[in-house]
């Protein structure tokens, strides 16, 4: 314990003191936020929406109210035929359906409840995510006012602010977790791969140290940087962009730390793998731009081409974002999102038996 | 005086490369003793052995009364190691390099009076990487001393170093031999081997072909009817460097 922490205490001494490399790890993180947030690169403007009312009564008035009342979305009423003509062009992005039938009331048992039907352009699967998500937190609020009893017009006011969900809200939790990827794989990676070459490894191996406790003083290291990082982006986040975040700071602690663990045993068993500092971008990059492009860092996961999607669904980045992004924004638990720790936790099993494979101090 | 190595057969082969082929010595508490040969006469395979970093296949060896295949943790705790090339962490000071290796040891010590051993006490803040090629080896010798070890490795500790600083070493190392401390020392500067060490190993193809102090092996070599065929030289060309320029080292 008393040698991790010395160890941990001079590594992290020695990372901070190189200050340009510092600087550098926070300044790409830095530029991608406020180049996609700032000129909004990656907005999709406002989610069009179709709404092919067949009720057309009261109810069904009500709910193109709300809809209509919603910014983000862009309400035009067309009928069926139509607006999935213009889909199929991607000039409409959803089509929501309002059945003949259509009530907002208290379901009796026995009695189905009406049923909207909707449509989305499979070319702007950002778009229709939003749109879903929106329309979902529409029905919720409808179905707690009705079984609630109280007067709907004053939920409904609210319900028109709850919603807003701009793009910086979305990519903030993106940018957090491509920096803990790239933070954890590339440093832990260069570092060992440099320090092996250079014979550090084998000076240090000539000493008694207990190889445990030197790989545990590497990885608190880092933990702590990760920290200190995602806590200079979000600051930065809040402060330029007035980023609201939803759930519990802790609770994105808690998964920013898995995360790091979970790239960190990536770095080690590539650090093992590699002969050279030259072999470390070229293998590095080809584990984390995949997960970049595909793990849902600028733009929803749902724009992977759904022949691969199984695949990207299941990449660590993408648990990792998706876990950070349904506590910043959805306010989530941690319990809400024990399906994504789940598959952080299997990943990080899997990179820690990769890593003790591969790195062998005794190599060095 | 007991002996602080007992090397007896040592055997080790790389595949088809027979490194060291059975070679046997001992040496005694409180001496410099020199392994010396040309490259790849098996020095470093030897050495590392010794100093618990490689497996060996076959003999035995004792360092510092503890058997190194099969203790070579607590051999590393005995001793003081010094390799070929010197590497230390990136970005900590001369003193925190200290440190570090005190703390691999698990031990607190007073890394100033370390530095100040090896004329380093004015370096204690700036960064190891900013150091000179003499700084850094006397350096290398202070993080070998953190356990002040019963034996002191040095592998060609003066290689690359100017007239200056290799003198500045050869005294350094006088004074840890002053100090008690016994210093195995593997050089390529056969006037190094001769000036520090009480006695000399001459290794070749893996087997020892020499073992004496370097004065006897000499003297030998004359009784055997060598003569050198050129005139006695009063001086040579490092005496004229050494007093156009100094012996005062020029990195400090």
């Amino acid at each position: 314990m008393r040698q991790t922490a010395r160890l941990t205490a001079l590594l992290l001494r020695a990372y901070v003191r190189d200050r340009i490399a510092l600087f550098f790890s926070l300044v790409v993180p830095l530029m991608l936020m406020v180049i996609f947030g700032y000129l909004n690169l990656g907005d999709f403007g406002r989610v069009s929406l179709a709404v092919d009312d067949q009720a057309k009564n009261d109810a069904s008035k009500q709910l193109l109210g709300v809809l209509k009342g919603i910014e983000t979305l862009q309400v035009t009423e067309e009928s069926t035929d139509e607006a999935l003509k213009r889909l199929r062009r991607t000039e409409l992005d959803m089509l929501v359906v309002i059945p003949r039938e259509f009530t907002i009331a208290p379901a009796r048992p026995g009695q189905t409840v009406p049923q909207l039907v909707v449509y989305g352009d499979d070319a702007r699967p950002q778009q229709v995510a939003v749109g879903r998500q929106i329309l979902a937190q529409v029905i919720d609020r409808f179905s707690f006012s009705v079984t609630q009893t109280t007067p709907v017009i004053a939920v409904k006011d609210e319900t028109v602010q709850g919603v807003r969900l701009r793009y910086v809200d979305f990519l903030v939790p993106g940018i957090l977790g491509v920096n803990i990827m790239q933070l954890a794989v590339f440093s832990v990676a260069f570092a060992l791969v440099a320090d092996k070459q250079r014979g550090v490894l084998r000076r240090i191996m000539a000493t008694p140290v207990r190889i445990p406790n030197l790989l545990a003083a590497h990885v608190v290291t880092r933990l702590f940087i990760a920290a200190g990082q995602v806590a200079v982006l979000l600051l930065v986040a809040l402060v330029l962009f007035n980023v609201t975040i939803v759930g519990g700071l802790g609770s994105l602690v808690v998964v920013a730390l898995l995360g790091t663990i979970l790239f960190l045993t990536i770095g080690f068993a590539l650090a093992g793998w590699a002969q050279s500092e030259n072999q470390v971008p070229a293998i590095a990059q080809l584990i984390t731009l995949p997960q970049f492009f595909f793990s849902g860092v600028f733009f929803s996961k749902n724009a992977a081409p759904e022949a691969i999607r199984p695949i990207t669904n299941l990449l660590p980045l993408t648990f990792l974002n998706d876990a950070l992004r349904e506590i910043s924004v959805q306010g989530a638990t941690l319990w809400d999102v024990r399906t994504q720790i789940l598959g952080l936790l299997v990943w990080i099993v899997l990179g820690f038996l990769l890593a003790v494979r591969l790195f062998r101090f005794e190599r060095f | 005086m007991p002996s602080v190595v007992q090397v007896n057969d040592l055997r080790k082969r790389y595949g088809e490369i027979e490194a060291v082929r059975g070679i046997s010595f001992q040496v005694e508490s409180g001496e410099v003793f020199g392994l010396l040969g040309p490259n790849g006469a098996g020095k470093t395979t030897t050495v590392e052995i010794l100093e618990g970093l490689r497996k060996a296949d076959g003999g035995s060896a004792l360092v510092a009364g503890v058997n190194v295949f099969t203790d070579p943790s607590e051999v590393k705790r005995r001793i003081g190691v010094q390799l070929q090339a010197s590497a230390f962490p990136e970005n900590l000071t001369a003193k925190e390099t200290v440190d570090f290796f005190a703390t691999c040891y698990d031990l607190d010590v007073d890394a100033l009076a370390l530095l100040r051993l090896v004329e380093l006490q004015e370096r204690a803040g700036q960064r190891q990487e900013k150091l000179s090629g003499g700084q850094r080896q006397r350096l290398s010798i202070a993080t070998a001393l953190v356990n002040s070890p019963q034996i002191l490795f040095l592998d060609e500790p003066t290689t690359g170093l100017d007239p200056q600083a290799r003198r500045n070493l050869w005294d350094l190392i006088r004074g840890i031999k002053g100090r008690g401390t016994t210093v195995f020392l593997t050089t390529h500067y056969l006037d190094e081997a001769e000036i520090l060490c009480d006695r000399v190993a001459i290794m070749d193809e893996g087997r020892i072909v020499a073992l004496d102090p370097p004065r006897k092996l000499i003297d030998d070599l004359l009784a055997r009817g060598f003569t050198k065929p050129v005139l006695q030289q009063q001086a040579n060309l490092e005496d004229v460097f050494l007093d156009l320029t100094g012996h005062e080292l020029r990195d400090t």
